[in-house]
């Protein structure tokens, strides 16, 4: 594992606003991993800034829910919720209305979106059956048992997913983590959570 | 937007508080008078929401009172009556969050009373429901606009169980703090947040003003 090469890692967790809003304030951190290309640009103080992996968006539905056709998604919803993070604020939220706009789905979804602060917030809402689906990584819906990939966005219908991520102390553990992340190890460790590659 | 977010704050909180107050009463009440088997738990219970993390207690809110909760599956079954998405929900949130400050403030009003008075009235013959009205609860009447008080700023400013239960929908669960953080997300939106975090202060200033006022006012009396 990288924490047994890298010695201890220790990680603190935040959106990507907050985080950067943190480091700006000077918070003593060695690395910062953003899901916001606009967020890094906040950080300007970070070195080495690349992307380290990417992501699928998806639609979820409850675990014993059928695909969706996602022309057919204002239909399916009907008088439910569409649960998705913050629309102008949530990477996820973010990603997720530029889908929907692409689709030309929006202006009949958009409302009945229920926002809420995080991606994980979005899916406890449909892992409870509060909300009949509701967009997130592929990532995340591996994380519930309670709830099941009922359509995949396009990728050409939003933005590329970035996940970047920058250096900011002079420790040489920071640099090496940062590239260790980057190398086969790291990229081995994020494919087996289903992360994508960095696309060319 | 801003300003129905306020609206909606203002009658959530009002809602919040309104309701949850006799509630409140009752329970101070029982805690500050009566001596019983469970009197630690129901203290603790009370107490929970001010100690666990907001968003916690939205969570258990939606477990307890979602669609396929324990509470909130049978008054859907039964009534058609749902609280996740609706402004009740948003309510019901900012009541339990404000619960526990408004029995505190209250319990502490009926402990303060003077039990001399309450048995001069028992002794001329007043039923215990007519000393209650006429002796005890004017004597801690402003001990009970504290609490309300207390309550409904807590309410006004609730976010984490808020919008773990109900989301931010606008016009149903947007509230001024879930207004003011989708706002603060995004890179240069601080001026509407300025103008949002000035209507809050106002009003929860406001809400402090009045109830000192009026709590004077009771007290001359």
């Amino acid at each position: 594992m990288l924490a047994a090469q890298m010695g201890d890692v220790v990680v603190s967790y935040g959106g990507s606003g907050t985080l950067a809003r943190q480091v700006q304030q000077g918070a003593p951190a060695d690395v910062i991993l953003l899901a916001n290309a606009a967020w890094m640009d906040a950080v300007p103080q970070a070195r080495d800034v690349a992307d380290f992996a990417s992501n699928t968006l998806v639609l979820i539905g409850s675990a014993g829910a059928a695909d969706v056709d996602l022309a057919a998604l204002p239909a399916a919803l009907g008088e439910g919720r569409l649960a998705m993070g913050y629309t102008e604020a949530v990477p996820a939220g973010i990603y997720g209305r530029q889908a929907l706009q692409g689709l030309g789905l929006w202006e009949a979804i958009a409302p009945r979106v229920a926002q809420v602060d995080s991606v994980r917030a979005a899916l406890v809402l449909v892992a409870r059956g509060e909300a009949p689906f509701s967009v997130v990584y592929a990532t995340d819906a591996r994380a519930s048992d309670a709830v099941r990939i009922v359509a995949t966005f396009p990728e050409e219908s939003h933005a590329p997913i970035r996940y970047l991520g920058g250096v900011l102390s002079e420790r040489p553990e920071a640099q090496a983590f940062w590239e260790a992340l980057r190398g086969e190890l790291g990229q081995g460790i994020l494919a087996d959570f289903g992360y994508l590659p960095v696309a060319e | 937007m801003m300003w129905e977010a306020v609206f909606l704050s203002l009658r959530v909180s009002a809602v919040a508080t309104i309701v949850a107050l006799p509630l409140a009463i009752w329970v101070a009440h029982v805690l500050a008078r009566k001596s019983f088997r469970g009197h630690a738990l129901l203290n603790g219970l009370v107490h929970l929401p001010l100690v666990l993390p907001p968003v916690v207690t939205g969570y258990l809110l939606l477990v307890v009172f979602g669609r396929s909760g324990v509470i909130g599956g049978p008054l859907f079954e039964w009534f058609g009556v749902t609280l996740a998405f609706r402004w009740t929900g948003a309510a019901l949130a900012a009541g339990i969050m404000g619960f526990p400050l408004m029995v505190r403030a209250i319990r502490l009003g009926f402990e303060a009373v003077d039990g001399g008075l309450e048995d001069a009235a028992r002794t001329l013959g007043a039923s215990e429901g007519r000393v209650f009205r006429t002796v005890t609860l004017p004597l801690i009447a402003p001990a009970i606009v504290a609490g309300a008080v207390l309550g409904f700023a807590k309410a006004l400013g609730e976010f984490g169980a808020t919008i773990t239960f109900v989301a931010a929908i606008p016009g149903q669960t947007q509230t001024i703090p879930s207004a003011i953080y989708g706002l603060l997300q995004v890179p240069g939106q601080e001026r509407a947040v300025v103008v949002l975090v000035v209507i809050s202060v106002t009003l929860a200033m406001g809400a402090l003003v009045a109830s000192e006022w009026l709590a004077r006012r009771m007290v001359v009396r």
